[in-house]
């Protein structure tokens, strides 16, 4: 798939096929996907537990549910519990931002050198970020980016996904998480049992709200033909709108068929 | 528990059919008058009229309504029981407590019981759904 279309087709799927499996290799290209993400400092904060839902217990996928995640962690046959891992930036102490230097990521036409990372860079600015009360939002924000990826490669391998909040406590003590691990999202994985289309685009606030151009108050002006564009290359797809009968019935089969109530 | 009164004479009730009516369209009470017989089956089953059972689900804290969760875990176990002791083939069971849990969802309070018409395992159509042009 085009890269615009896997974006236009992302939606957040929540009925999934039970009992078809994902592929091995699929969980895997999402994980080589996440593991190329942009990063700050290359420090790469993001890391995830794969967990196949069948081998988990009754009693322990039970113990897993929330009562917003319940349904998904029932139906998704896969789960990827990410978190970050806060304890990185105090642990490479710079190294891999040496190791850009290296390979010519960062370069002295920019001011980068080992001199620089070690002296000023690490014990300057990132050791005292890891002590400030930003440090967990910018690490998440970062794991974002890598979760995002990850996301948007298994709509690419014919999967649908889902991220939602889960059980944090339990998670750490049936996963064996390390303290230093702040959880972030549960990627419920599997095959969509709704249509890909499920029901179209969310609603999304407008564009002129969102983005401004040179200050705050000022919208970045959207120009319809860039839209048309976009639109040809299937990125902006059709709406989802309410009460739409099609999806209407879409959900009634499904409940019906899974025994959901409506 | 004093005898019931006719269920659609009480709010949570009217909230309930509403709800159904806005969301699915159609005329919930004609469309499909089981779904009476269960709520008032489950009512006599947990000795409570409808608004009560809604009543211990939630609490007003500071002027704000919130889901209290102990209520929302033993009506979510009730129901379970409850389903287990209706007559009839499992998708009837099945039906007998979404019904209820219907109910209460259509009141405000979520309530996720996962998979009721059969086991994992069960699935009589894999597949369905599957992006056309995946990979």
């Amino acid at each position: 798939m085009e890269f615009k279309e896997v974006i236009g087709r992302r939606r957040s799927i929540r009925f999934f096929e039970p009992d078809r499996p994902v592929e091995r290799e699929k969980i895997q290209t999402i994980l080589e996907a996440a593991r190329l993400a942009s990063c700050a400092v290359n420090a790469h904060w993001a890391k995830a537990i794969v967990v196949e839902r069948d081998q988990l217990s009754e009693e322990k996928l039970e113990r897993l549910k929330t009562p917003v995640s319940a349904l998904n962690i029932e139906l998704a046959p896969v789960h990827i519990y990410w978190y970050a891992d806060l304890s990185v930036v105090n642990r490479i102490q710079g190294s891999r931002l040496k190791e850009l230097v290296d390979v010519g990521a960062l370069a002295p036409t920019h001011g980068w050198s080992h001199k620089f990372v070690d002296e000023f860079v690490y014990p300057q600015v990132l050791r005292p970020m890891t002590e400030g009360p930003g440090y967990a939002v910018a690490a998440a924000a970062d794991c974002g980016v890598t979760i995002c990826q990850a996301l948007l490669t298994a709509f690419d391998e014919g999967l649908g996904a889902c991220l939602s909040a889960f059980n944090s406590a339990i998670a750490k003590e049936l996963f064996q998480v390390p303290d230093e691990w702040v959880p972030l999202y549960c990627l419920a994985l599997g095959y969509p049992a709704e249509s890909w289309e499920a029901g179209g685009q969310r609603p999304r606030p407008p564009f002129e709200e969102q983005y401004f151009e040179g200050e705050h108050g000022h919208p970045f002006q959207r120009d319809q033909a860039v839209v048309e564009k976009l639109k040809q290359a299937k990125m902006i797809q059709r709406p989802a709108t309410p009460n739409n009968p099609e999806r209407t019935e879409e959900i009634k089969r499904l409940a019906e068929r899974l025994g959901l109530p409506m | 528990m004093s005898d019931l009164q006719p269920l659609t004479s009480y709010a949570t009730v009217q909230t309930w059919l509403d709800g159904l009516r806005q969301h699915w369209g159609g005329d919930p009470e004609r469309d499909d008058p089981e779904r009476l017989e269960a709520l008032e089956a489950f009512c006599r089953f947990a000795e409570k009229d409808p608004d009560a059972v809604i009543d211990e689900c939630v609490q007003v804290r500071n002027g704000e309504k919130r889901i209290r969760a102990k209520g929302r875990r033993r009506y979510a176990d009730l129901i379970a029981q409850f389903q287990s002791q209706v007559q009839g083939s499992r998708l009837r069971r099945a039906k007998w407590g979404n019904a209820v849990r219907s109910f209460l969802i259509h009141n405000g309070i979520l309530l996720q019981a996962g998979l009721q018409a059969g086991e994992r395992g069960d699935n009589p159509n894999p597949g369905a759904g599957e992006a056309p042009d995946s990979g």
